[in-house]
């Protein structure tokens, strides 16, 4: 919502009052500045008098004119097409700094002199308001010839753009904004209503008949009016430029302009279009539901639905001749509600009457007739025709112990009841316990003692009202969710010391990269509708697509070792959301440093998984193929924690590795739910010293370490506590075989064990993988 | 004698004082051999001889010791000169991870909360009509509800625009009195500059007998919450309007980079928004079946506060995984 302060002032006096603490009072009563803009124009650039104006003998686009700049008569050349005779003008005068920087001098022009500049508003650093000169007229108020125009208040507005909350239609207009400063500062309202024109002494219903259909739920106005050299005034121009508007017709500018100052919904309809036979003297109109259960206006075709559209063919495009004016009023909640059952093309007027018009109609009419007798010679039929809803008044209460506990703060009764009557609201039921509000009709977001509170608030200011702690009994707060999230915190910093960095991706993902690697997909019934674009088409059912793009981009941005890591939500195809963390790990495992002379390590394996278990904890590895097409077929596998599979890890798959421009990448999934985060139990520790068996086994390339594995824990004593593959070897000699080195760690709880009680355990365990496997020492 | 007090002077090296000291003071040295004369000499000199030979061996003993520590000190030097690094070289940078500064933002709002004793609560990004609009005074031809802001799935859910849905669950479960934070991704269906189709909320609601929790209570909770996330700030109330709130207010803080003298931040202003808050729509405990309780409840993005703090200029890159970003925050 634009307003400008000399608008504002028409409807209440601001004389004494700053614009700056305009903005700021608008600001603490909810309407939020966005924007403030002043306008300086020049000094020198005074009003002046087109005295004669004739052609210029060498240009055909430019006129020698005579001006009357008050204290003397100058001869200017001017290349505006609607320059002429009689018309008055602004005009830069000699020595004047125009806002381009560019001075006024006496120059020669095709050899004719010329002293000044007659002007256009946007080169005096106005709204462009359309092609040509300033013509002045007395819209502006009164001015005298030679007058600096810096001087007249609508020269040097100041124009402020406010941003409403979606439930304040009512500040859809001058007027109404000016309402809300009058509770704020307490000075009245200008609210006249100039009496009912009828200089035609014939009665509107002479020319127009109207028909209705029950219920129709809206309010509307005629007035008729026969249009004489009706000519757009200046004020209407630069003031609907300053509101970033137009429109074509003088008649449609005049509307809009009423519309925007009182906030009433106004039209004016071709009369011809409204007579069923060409030489008709009496229109007729219908008022009816139309196919879709909007309100229409119709006569041999359909015209226009109320608040929201006219037809092109009844829009006025004449300056003399018969037309019928037209307010209405139609309830925010009804069109809006009607607008999404059955949704139609919206019109400019649907913006105001969704979030509530101006319902007193005559208001408008009246502003509006004003204007046009203002600016035309037009005559007026008498009386108005229409149709009038009933309306039934919201009342709504509010105690004082109600309004002083929801604010925290004793309000003096006295100075709410004066702002609730300056914004419109009757409080004249009150009584000693409370107020009795009756809700004024444009107020339609006013339902509730709250709402009546939130008034109460916003005028006071909430920066007088003094904080105070809330007052509460002790209880424990920490409930599971709190620890899910203390959990997923525990994780993140597991990570991040492990050197991964945390990233978050959007949850969204391309359907057609998730088919392309073998994911899941959300199924087709339960699919996004209306997607942003088409790269965020669906929902991500994996978190490792997110991290492959983000390592492509560092490694773009020159990073040639990438650790990210990500704790998200994916979903199945069901949509049911799940919690998954994901790592990836690409590229060197260390920067290069003097340490590894420039040349550190490529990520494999056995690193990667050093690190995944430095953040998880313990791991075992078991062979599988993922279902996904994203692994290295040869080097995947399960992780297991305490025997169960919490996801899985791999090397990504060379193609895809290609795909994304990568270096070597090692990445995994995990079920989140399923990751560990009970405290952890010490388990009885020996006290007796440990010993060491490192044993060379020969065994086929073929055999999986897992076979071995779980031979030697099918069979070992309890005197084994650990045993770790530490070498692998493997030469010619030794064919389809290799030599693995398995370290064993026993001790026993009750002794030092002795010489005889390892070399029991150890054979225990040789024959057991000879009779099983047919495999034993080098 | 003297030219063993000069060669012990001289030595060059713990090894040629080792030498020194075999010379002088071993079995076969100087000093053995003198003391040896003695037998030969004159029964009245040899109590004066052995005087001065004992005098002797004592100086030389404390020269000897003397000598050794300042060449085994000099050599321990040498040592450790020749091991000399140029410390320079080392200068380097952390190698451990960074926690995203989004998360990190939202654990310390937690963390504030927390310790004001409101629970978390968590839900599904994936919500219905009621829970996410309905239930919060959003009806269906609610203005504040445009089609274009909301992701929709094809069988009529949609993905949540805000954390309040959690709200709703929470009061759906529970009895009052309630005090919970609702942290989380949030969707709205932008993607330009300043937005992202997915962003994280917290949103807070606190929920005690009618009467109880006034608009001066939110006041208090909210400015001392923005003082400890910002720092010495000034804190400044707008009345606005939510459809979940009544009296409803927007909070703004003095602008953090030009300390309120207006910037291009702040739109010269010299103020920046952080948070709605309000009391708590009475339609939105009829919904829930709520009856005389009063509450307020508050909503800020978590990006928003990210931005602030860390003096992050571009909102899309923290959905970038983008290490240039990420690594100035381990």
């Amino acid at each position: 919502m634009i307003v400008t302060r000399s608008w504002l002032n028409e409807w209440i006096n601001l004389d004494g009052i700053s614009t700056e603490d305009i903005c700021k009072t608008f600001n603490s009563i909810g309407l939020e500045v966005d924007s403030l803009k002043s306008y300086n124009v020049p000094k020198k650039i005074v009003f002046g008098r087109v005295l004669e104006c004739e052609k210029h003998p060498d240009a055909d686009k430019l006129s020698v004119c005579k001006v009357d700049i008050g204290t003397s008569v100058r001869q200017i050349v001017c290349g505006a097409s609607n320059v002429k005779e009689g018309i008055d003008v602004v005009v830069a005068t000699i020595g004047t700094i125009m806002p381009s920087g560019m001075s006024i001098k006496p120059v020669k022009l095709r050899g004719i002199e010329s002293e000044g500049m007659i002007c256009s508003s946007s080169e005096i650093g106005l709204e462009d308001t359309g092609k040509g000169i300033i013509e002045v007229d007395s819209s502006i108020g009164q001015y005298k010839l030679g007058q600096e125009v810096l001087t007249n208040h609508i020269f040097s507005d100041d124009v402020i753009e406010i941003e409403l909350t979606a439930n304040r239609g009512d500040c859809l207009s001058i007027r109404g904004v000016a309402r809300d400063l009058s509770a704020a500062y307490d000075r009245p309202i200008k609210d006249s209503i100039t009496n009912d024109k009828e200089d035609k002494k014939v009665g509107i219903g002479r020319i127009l008949s109207v028909k209705h259909d029950k219920d129709l739920n809206v309010n509307l106005e005629y007035k008729a009016v026969e249009l004489k050299a009706l000519k757009t005034p200046f004020i209407v121009k630069l003031r609907l430029s300053q509101i970033e508007e137009s429109r074509d017709t003088d008649i449609e500018s005049v509307m809009l302009y009423a519309t925007h100052s009182t906030g009433v919904i106004l039209r004016a309809y071709k009369f011809s279009k409204l007579c069923h036979e060409k030489d008709d003297l009496k229109a007729s109109i219908e008022l009816r539901k139309d196919e879709n259960g909007y309100a229409s206006v119709v006569s041999d075709e359909k015209l226009s639905i109320v608040g929201i559209i006219q037809n092109d063919i009844s829009k006025v495009d004449y300056k003399d001749g018969n037309v019928l004016v037209e307010a209405s009023y139609i309830p925010p909640e009804i069109i809006s509600k009607q607008m999404q059952e059955c949704k139609i093309k919206s019109g400019p007027m649907y913006y105001k009457t969704s979030r509530g018009s101006e319902p007193e109609l005559n208001k408008g009419i009246s502003y509006v007739l004003d204007m046009i007798e203002g600016s035309s010679s037009s005559s007026f039929y008498g009386g108005t025709m229409g149709i009038n809803n009933s309306y039934s008044e919201k009342i709504v209460s509010a105690s004082h112990k109600e309004i002083d506990e929801i604010i925290g703060a004793k309000i003096d009764t006295q100075r709410i009841n004066k702002l609730l009557k300056n914004l419109g609201f009757n409080t004249s039921k009150s009584s000693s316990n409370g107020f009795v509000v009756t809700v004024p009709r444009f107020r339609h977001d006013i339902s509730h003692k709250q709402d009546i509170i939130e008034e109460i608030v916003r005028l006071v200011g909430i920066d007088n009202i003094p904080s105070k702690p809330f007052h509460f009994i002790e209880k424990n707060q920490l409930q599971s969710d709190y620890f899910d999230y203390k959990k997923k915190s525990v994780y993140r910093h597991k990570a991040a010391q492990s050197g991964f960095n945390e990233s978050i991706h959007f949850v969204f993902d391309e359907k057609k990269k998730l088919l392309k690697y073998g994911f899941e997909i959300i199924s087709d019934t339960q699919e996004i509708l209306n997607p942003i674009v088409n790269t965020l088409d669906t929902l991500r059912t994996t978190l490792l697509t997110g991290l492959l793009k983000a390592s492509s981009l560092n490694m773009k941005n020159g990073y040639s070792s990438v650790k990210l890591f990500e704790i998200g939500s994916v979903f199945n195809a069901d949509r049911e959301e799940f919690l998954k963390m994901a790592m990836l790990f690409s590229g060197d495992v260390t920067k290069e440093s003097l340490s590894n002379l420039g040349k550190p390590a490529k990520i494999d394996f056995a690193y990667f998984i050093q690190k995944l278990s430095d953040v998880i904890g313990a791991v075992e590895l078991k062979e599988c193929k993922t279902k996904h097409l994203l692994s290295h077929t040869y080097q995947s596998a399960y992780v297991i924690q305490n025997g169960e599979v919490v996801g899985e890890v791999f090397k990504l798959h060379p193609t895809v590795q290609k795909d994304y421009d990568l270096d070597d990448t090692f990445m995994c999934e995990l079920d989140f739910e399923k990751l560990n985060f009970s405290l952890k139990k010490a388990s009885i520790s020996s006290k007796y010293q440990a010993s060491f068996r490192d044993l060379s086994i020969i065994m086929p390339k073929s055999m999986s370490y897992e076979t071995l594995k779980e031979v030697i824990e099918k069979n070992a004593t309890d005197e084994l506590i650990r045993f770790y593959p530490v070498d692998k070897y493997s030469d010619e000699t030794l064919g389809e075989d290799m030599s693995l080195s398995i370290r064993f760690v026993l001790q026993s709880l009750e002794k030092t064990l002795e010489e005889e009680d390892i070399t029991t355990a150890i054979n225990s365990i040789l024959n057991a993988l000879k009779d099983e496997l047919g495999i034993g020492l080098r | 004698m003297k030219q063993w007090y000069d060669a012990i002077k001289e030595a060059q090296s713990v090894e040629k004082l080792e030498e020194i000291r075999i010379s002088v003071f071993g079995k076969k040295g100087v000093l053995a051999a003198e003391f040896a004369k003695m037998k030969t000499a004159p029964n009245e000199e040899k109590s004066k001889i052995a005087k001065e030979l004992n005098t002797h061996k004592s100086s030389l003993m404390s020269e000897f010791t003397a000598r050794k520590i300042t060449l085994q000190t000099l050599e321990l030097q040498n040592a450790m000169k020749a091991e000399m690094i140029d410390v320079s070289l080392f200068s380097t940078t952390s190698e451990a991870g960074a926690l995203h500064p989004v998360m990190e933002t939202m654990d310390r709002i937690v963390e504030y909360f927390s310790s004001m004793n409101f629970a978390v609560k968590t839900g599904n990004m994936v919500e219905d009509d009621f829970h996410n609009f309905e239930a919060l005074n959003l009806p269906k031809y609610h203005p504040a509800r445009d089609m274009q802001d909301t992701f929709y799935f094809k069988d009529e859910m949609l993905l949540r625009t805000h954390t309040s849905p959690v709200q709703i669950r929470t009061m759906l479960s529970q009895k009052p009195p309630i005090r919970m934070i609702a942290p989380g991704a949030v969707f709205r269906r932008d993607y330009d500059l300043t937005h992202t189709p997915m962003f994280h909320q917290i949103e807070g609601l606190l929920v005690d007998q009618e009467g109880k929790v006034s608009f001066a209570n939110l006041k208090f909770i909210l400015e001392d919450f923005l003082k400890y996330m910002f720092g010495d700030v000034e804190v400044r109330f707008r009345p606005s309007f939510f459809p979940f709130t009544e009296p409803s207010a927007e909070v703004d803080i003095s602008c953090v980079f030009c300390k309120g003298k207006g910037c291009r931040v702040c739109s010269k202003t010299g103020w920046l928004e952080v948070l709605g808050c309000g009391i708590v729509d009475p339609n939105v405990f009829e919904a829930v079946k709520y009856e005389n309780v009063s509450g307020y409840a508050f909503g800020l993005g978590v990006e928003r506060f990210a931005m602030l703090i860390h003096q992050i200029g571009d909102l899309r890159s923290l959905f970038e995984g983008d290490i240039k970003l990420l690594e100035q925050f381990r």
